[in-house]
């Protein structure tokens, strides 16, 4: 009659799959702030910790849970709490503990390093479903040569035990660049000490306010990229089962179908990386900000036909995300994408 | 018995979920489905109710006879009881 789902993957595919039929918004992203006390060269995001204006922009708690309600209401069950770093708003447990009384399976992203063991005893006590934690390196002199933070990998490290000392459930997500890609083995044998699961993502996009980025020199080179690929083999399974299908109108994902993200300031988007339509959730309500969200990817222009008759499309990330970051428009092909599609078409060919 | 209230009954299409909400999540880290009778009986349960009461409802509430609606209540708050789920 009940019990908790052997394959509770299938599950939230199940229920992912029954949610974009309906076009119920069950996967929400607030992104709480976009102020960050690390200095990532490589980050989509990220403003400076001490931004004053940023943060005056920042919405309430009061209006974050006044959302949630709303959200709640039209059938959202998955929520990511994300930045930024969360834990910068000094009112973040204003937010958190209300929300973990809602019914929502929430997750929540966070560089750890502002985990003291306080916060981390605090979250124990109506944890999160799940925390994962960014990680740069496996030592001080990597991890820091990206952050920019002095002190910053310790503080990491300390973090991280904290949420391990109070049985918090975390995860391990190392961003790779150019500069850590080595340390990688090292970051799976810290991962092992501590007994958690670590995955490791490389596809790193500009910023999306369109400000400077070091994103090009940052990225692996993409036979790097499809090298450690092909080590995961849940990725590959992924791809292989993507090459079977036909190439996807716009957006692949979940976005405008069952998924949307709340930005800082209260603007309802297609997705972190889309920073669009930009619809202000408090003035104009949740339910209209989602039927925006919905119209703007029904309405997306499909591939271009340069990405159409490329005899690589079934092996691309490409979609209008993507597009617009690197050149303004919803449609379109990206330098990078391209060499890897190609570079992976090649592998998994041969 | 009665329900313990760390937990929410949401619902996605015609899939039945409980939801553990604040410190239960330590205990429970995912979602328990229901099907359609074991949802009402979860619901029922936010009241004390004895299982001839809910069997009874079962009877009432769905194409079901006296006698598997008693079974079906005896096993699922059985679940309940073991999965530490009623107060």
């Amino acid at each position: 009659m009940s019990g908790l789902p052997s394959h509770y993957g299938e599950l939230v595919r199940e229920l992912q799959r029954i949610a974009s039929e309906r076009l119920q918004p069950l996967n929400a992203t607030f992104e709480l702030t976009r102020r960050c006390n690390l200095g990532c060269r490589m980050c989509y995001v990220a403003m400076q910790a001490s931004d004053a204006e940023e943060a005056s922009r920042e919405l309430s708690a009061s209006s974050w849970l006044d959302i949630a309600r709303q959200a709640r209401e039209e059938g959202t069950l998955f929520l990511l709490l994300t930045g930024g770093e969360v834990f910068l708003r000094p009112d973040f447990f204003d937010i958190y503990d209300p929300l973990t009384t809602m019914g929502f399976v929430i997750s929540l992203y966070t560089n750890a390093t502002l985990c003291n063991s306080s916060v981390a005893e605090r979250l124990a006590d109506a944890p999160p479903h799940k925390i994962e934690v960014s990680l740069y390196g496996a030592t001080a002199a990597t991890y820091e040569g990206i952050t920019g933070v002095r002190g910053s990998f310790e503080r990491c490290r300390k973090g991280i035990e904290a949420l391990l000392k109070h049985g918090v459930n975390v995860s391990l997500k190392a961003t790779i660049t150019r500069s850590n890609l080595r340390e990688l083995p090292l970051m799976r044998e810290l991962a092992d000490q501590w007994g958690l699961p670590l995955s490791a993502s490389w596809m790193l996009t500009g910023r999306t306010d369109g400000g400077p980025s070091d994103v090009d020199a940052c990225r692996l080179t993409p036979e790097e990229a499809i090298r450690l690929e092909s080590l995961d083999s849940a990725m590959l399974d992924e791809w292989r089962k993507g090459i079977q299908k036909a190439a996807p109108e716009n957006f692949y994902c979940q976005a405008g179908k069952s998924a949307f993200v709340i930005d800082a300031a209260g603007r309802m988007h297609v997705c972190l990386d889309l920073p669009e339509p930009g619809i202000l959730v408090p003035v104009h309500g949740f339910r209209k900000a989602w039927a925006g969200v919905v119209d703007y990817v029904h309405r997306a222009p499909g591939l271009s036909a340069e990405c159409r008759d490329c005899d690589a499309v079934h092996y691309c990330a490409i979609c209008p995300a993507w597009s617009s970051l690197e050149h303004g428009e919803l449609s379109g092909s990206v330098r990078y994408l391209c060499s890897v599609a190609k570079e992976r078409k090649k592998r998994y060919e041969s | 018995m009665k329900r313990k209230e760390s937990f929410l009954l949401q619902q996605v299409g015609d899939e039945n979920l409980l939801v553990p909400i604040g410190a239960q999540v330590m205990d429970t880290n995912g979602i328990i489905t229901l099907n359609a009778t074991a949802a009402f009986i979860w619901e029922e349960l936010a009241d004390e109710k004895t299982a001839a009461e809910l069997a009874a409802g079962l009877v009432e509430r769905f194409d079901v006879g006296p006698d598997q609606a008693a079974a079906d209540v005896r096993t699922f708050t059985g679940e309940l009881r073991e999965n530490g789920l009623l107060a």
